[in-house]
């Protein structure tokens, strides 16, 4: 071993501990602080097809084109360098490649050379959106570690391309026993054509930059592989096992078992779950979570990005602290709630998932808001004023209304509905959850006349609860109030036990989502339809015919998505086939599908006055507006309440209409 | 230290109290009872005031077996001791006061807290009429409370005007709902409300012809209820209906 390989083999050595060192600390911190578990699953086919799209094949990032792109191929580029890298030092400190030549060996050296260049127009295309362009969503980003990293790659880049230039000229024969050498020109055609550019160095030079490149590029690669974990580029480690371990349950917070546990909530770092800790490791402050969130977008200072970096900090240094000092844990770990994370940017959230459905490193940023929440409420009391009158309605009224819970059913009075509250022994084969908004709202009461003509046009025989319904514990759930939510959920799961209730038309998202997907942890499954799949599937199986709109009709249809029916549920299509159904007069809005911008209700905000910045509800009509729609379509009572007041509070009153899916329909009905 | 009685009243939740079409008296036979607004403000601030000063909140409740939810709302704000007086079925304030003063007597305090009237009734009267019977100043429609050694400094809010009275204790002091706002208690203290014990005392029925109840009733409503579906039309049928109505 020469002196070249002996100082390489040292700094890798040190190189590569001190990685594994820092791995080591972040990942006793992940096992060792939090006291919750997650939700977890073994669920392979799912894991593998995300790991496959979302880390091989960088699903989520095209979701914004040209800096998905980029990214892609500085990914692939990355996985190629690293094989090629592996060689490089084989071959200095043993003097003979680890890929002897053959087919393997031809295709990553011919793609790393590719790559290379790839990754410089990438570094400066990088470079110029973060200080030439100014891109929106980067704002407050660490500009010295983006700076520092770009160098590093550029760096890597350059030399290779140094020493590869070089080799093409034919001037490494005497460097054999650290590089490789003498590699065909087809394999490195970039290098090729570079060096068929350059001039040749006189050899007098071609020592002097032959150790230069060689020694910048071997201490770039090892400064670069220290410098990862400590940096937001810990996501190349964290983010791939964040995918592959995500729960798949992202818009549900964990169940709390109100006999056994004493801390509720998420105060301190000691209350998120391992899992939670790969999310805050995976966070590379890409910024697409504020950029999407409907808070943010309205002058609110509520950055999902921030919540998420601001608990990663403090893991950061309390973990550091903690491994000092084990015996006193309560000293060490203090609060998030307050300082860093401001209470009033907790109740900003509308639950939307907007930040979820962005982040491409699979961050579940909702969750662990709502279990801040659940740390104000149940540990302290603390709400916004109108929540705690919503959780004195819900509990007194088992609703958010102060209305006498035995009138919940008075809407259907004369239309001839069956009520179990009053006539218990009816015959039925689907029960209709009306939902505290339909039943107690006036205007929202036409929603569920609606739905109750179209479903007896079809000939369906369904019944309501009446008064035996009550609040499916969303709103308090989502404003954190776990314990009402529990109360709620077990007196309907009761209810449900006791009528034998299998089947559950619903036109409200957020009863749909609960009945659907959490009312299972109480060990209760039902079969739960939303109105739109429902309805969609009575005109396609022809149970109900729909008058198609005269082709001479200036009216315009648009569809707003509600989020959790859309970004929850994934139920996109259904909604938008319903109006296609009767007429090809529709446009969509700038945000829609699983970009779809919020109405502002969600998260129990449909109880809260909104004060800071404008309304998001606001923005969203004027979405509406831009496309002349004469027509906005919803299909939840939250999104009408929001978007027919701001229609209202923002005069367009004359040119624009409101309606719910089971309007439009049942006022089309032949 | 200052030792508070705080005086809770459970009363129909009058959101669900329907009025008989017929009879036109309110029907609250099967009406769930709930705390009475003020009442729960009184306990508001007699926790907030043994938060400031310590010492000990005890709750008294007029009510039976099922009015042990509404202890345990009274514990979970805070209260340390929770008595229900049991058998008093009367809605008489002149009895009433007489039967909350009896036990007032027994426990030692610096002050008793109650709501200046009930939501339900209305009358006023109780404040007025524990503070002749037990023999302490009362100081009227707080707005605000604070204690100096063994002097109760009250604010009462007025429409232009705040007036400051203090008295020595023990003494009553009424409060008015912009006193405070009632908490949502802790899931940890709702829970170990749940376990607390409730003393119930039985008394025997009061019996006074002082003042009787002749009737309640609820003034026959003129509403013509009248439905204009046709907003078109609507309007000026409206404006119709509104003009006959002025002459």
């Amino acid at each position: 071993m020469n002196l070249v390989s002996v100082l390489v083999l040292a700094g890798i050595l040190i190189a590569v501990f001190a990685f594994f060192y820092k791995l080591y600390e972040i990942l006793w911190d992940a096992i060792k602080i939090p006291l919750k578990k997650p939700r977890m699953k073994l669920d392979l086919g799912r894991r593998i097809y995300i790991l496959i799209r979302n880390v091989f094949l960088q699903g989520k990032l095209f979701k914004d084109p040209f800096a998905g792109i980029m990214h892609a191929l500085m990914f692939w580029g990355f996985i190629v360098f690293g094989a090629y890298s592996i060689d490089f030092f084989y071959v200095t400190i043993f003097a003979h490649q680890l890929f002897s030549p053959g087919i393997l060996s031809d295709i990553i050296f011919f793609t790393v050379n590719i790559f290379a260049g790839i990754v410089i127009a990438d570094v400066i295309y990088a470079a110029v959106r973060r200080w030439g362009l100014k891109i929106k969503r980067y704002q407050g980003f660490n500009g010295f570690e983006a700076a520092f990293i770009l160098v590093l790659i550029g760096l890597l880049m350059l030399t290779y391309f140094v020493m590869s230039v070089l080799d093409m000229q034919g001037l490494l024969a005497g460097y054999t026993f650290v590089v490789r050498s003498g590699a065909p020109h087809y394999l490195e055609p970039i290098s090729y054509a570079l060096a068929s550019i350059i001039p040749k160095a006189p050899s007098s030079y071609v020592y002097y930059i032959f150790w230069s490149a060689f020694w910048i590029h071997a201490l770039d690669f090892m400064v670069f592989l220290i410098y990862i974990p400590r940096s937001k580029h810990l996501h190349l480690f964290a983010a791939p096992f964040n995918v592959l371990f995500s729960t798949g349950t992202q818009a549900r917070p964990l169940p709390i078992d109100f006999e056994k546990e004493t801390r509720f909530g998420a105060t301190d770092i000691r209350d998120f779950t391992w899992k939670d800790y790969f999310d805050f490791y995976s966070c590379t402050e890409c910024g697409r979570c504020t950029d999407n969130c409907p808070a943010n977008m309205t002058g609110k200072t509520l950055s999902p990005r921030d919540i998420i970096w601001d608990i990663r900090e403090t893991v950061m240094a309390q973990g550091k602290e903690y491994r000092k000092n084990r015996d006193n844990p309560d000293e060490v770990f203090k609060t998030v709630i307050g300082d860093p994370i401001l209470e009033k940017d907790l109740w900003s959230c509308t639950t939307c998932m907007a930040c979820v459905e962005q982040c491409p490193v699979m961050i579940d940023h909702v969750p662990k808001i709502i279990d801040m929440r659940r740390s104000l409420v149940l540990n302290q009391g603390k709400a916004p004023k109108e929540s705690l009158d919503l959780f004195r309605n819900i509990e007194s009224y088992a609703s958010p209304y102060a209305i006498d819970p035995s009138t919940r059913g008075d809407w259907a009075e004369n239309l001839d509905v069956v009520n179990l509250s009053k006539n218990p022994d009816a015959n039925y084969d689907v029960l209709y959850w009306v939902g505290c908004v339909a039943s107690y709202d006036r205007r929202n009461q036409d929603i569920a006349k609606s739905v109750t003509k179209i479903l007896k046009k079809a000939g369906v025989n369904f019944a309501i609860l009446g008064s035996m319904e009550k609040c499916t514990g969303d709103p308090a759930r989502r404003t954190g109030n776990e314990y009402l939510a529990d109360m709620m959920i077990k007196q309907n799961v009761e209810t449900f036990k006791e009528k034998k209730i299998h089947k559950v038309i619903t036109a409200c998202p957020h009863c749909f989502n609960s009945l659907k997907n959490e009312y299972k942890e109480y060990g209760v499954e039902l079969e739960v339809y939303h109105h739109s799949e429902y309805i969609n599937r009575l005109i396609s199986d022809k149970k109900i015919s729909v008058k198609a709109l005269t082709s001479d009709s200036s009216e315009k249809y648009t569809y707003h998505d509600s989020c959790y029916l859309g970004r929850y549920n994934k139920i996109y299509d259904a909604p938008r086939e319903i109006i296609g159904s009767f007429t090809e007069n529709f446009e969509e809005m700038e945000k829609n599908k699983s970009k779809a911008l919020c109405c502002g209700a969600g998260g129990g905000r449909l109880w809260m006055q909104e004060t800071e910045g404008t309304m998001v509800s606001h923005k969203r009509i004027e979405m509406a507006d831009k496309i002349n729609a004469s027509t906005v379509v919803t299909a939840c009572p939250y999104c009408m309440t929001m978007l027919d007041d701001a229609r209202k509070t923002t005069n367009r009153e004359d040119k624009m209409n409101i309606q719910d899916l089971s309007e439009v329909i049942a006022k089309r009905l032949e | 230290m200052v030792d508070v009685i705080v005086l809770i009243k459970q009363m129909p939740d009058l959101e669900q109290v329907k009025i008989d079409s017929n009879t036109r008296e309110p029907m609250i036979k099967n009406v769930p009872k709930t705390v009475e607004i003020l009442s729960e403000h009184a306990v508001e601030e007699a926790v907030r005031l043994k938060e400031k000063y310590k010492g000990k909140v005890t709750a008294i409740l007029l009510g039976n077996e099922q009015s042990s939810a509404i202890m345990k709302k009274a514990f979970a704000i805070g209260a340390d001791e929770g008595i229900i007086i049991d058998g008093y079925e009367e809605n008489n304030p002149a009895n009433t006061a007489r039967v909350l003063a009896t036990k007032i007597k027994e426990i030692k305090h610096d002050l008793v807290i109650l709501g200046n009237q009930s939501a339900d009734s209305i009358t006023g009267l109780i404040p007025g009429m524990l503070s002749a019977l037990l023999n302490e100043p009362l100081l009227g429609n707080a707005g605000k409370i604070e204690v100096t050694g063994t002097t109760v400094k009250v604010t009462r809010i007025l429409e232009e005007d705040n007036i400051e009275i203090e008295s020595p204790m023990p003494s009553i002091v009424s409060i008015s709902q912009e006193i405070n706002e009632p908490r949502l208690p802790p899931v940890m203290q709702i829970m170990a409300a749940g376990r607390k014990p409730i003393k119930t005392e039985k008394i025997a029925p009061v019996i006074s012809k002082a003042v009787t109840l002749v009737s309640n009733r609820a003034p026959r409503s003129e509403r013509k209820k009248l439905v204009f579906e046709d907003m078109d039309k609507g309007i000026p049928e409206v404006v119709k209906v509104l003009k006959e109505g002025m002459k």
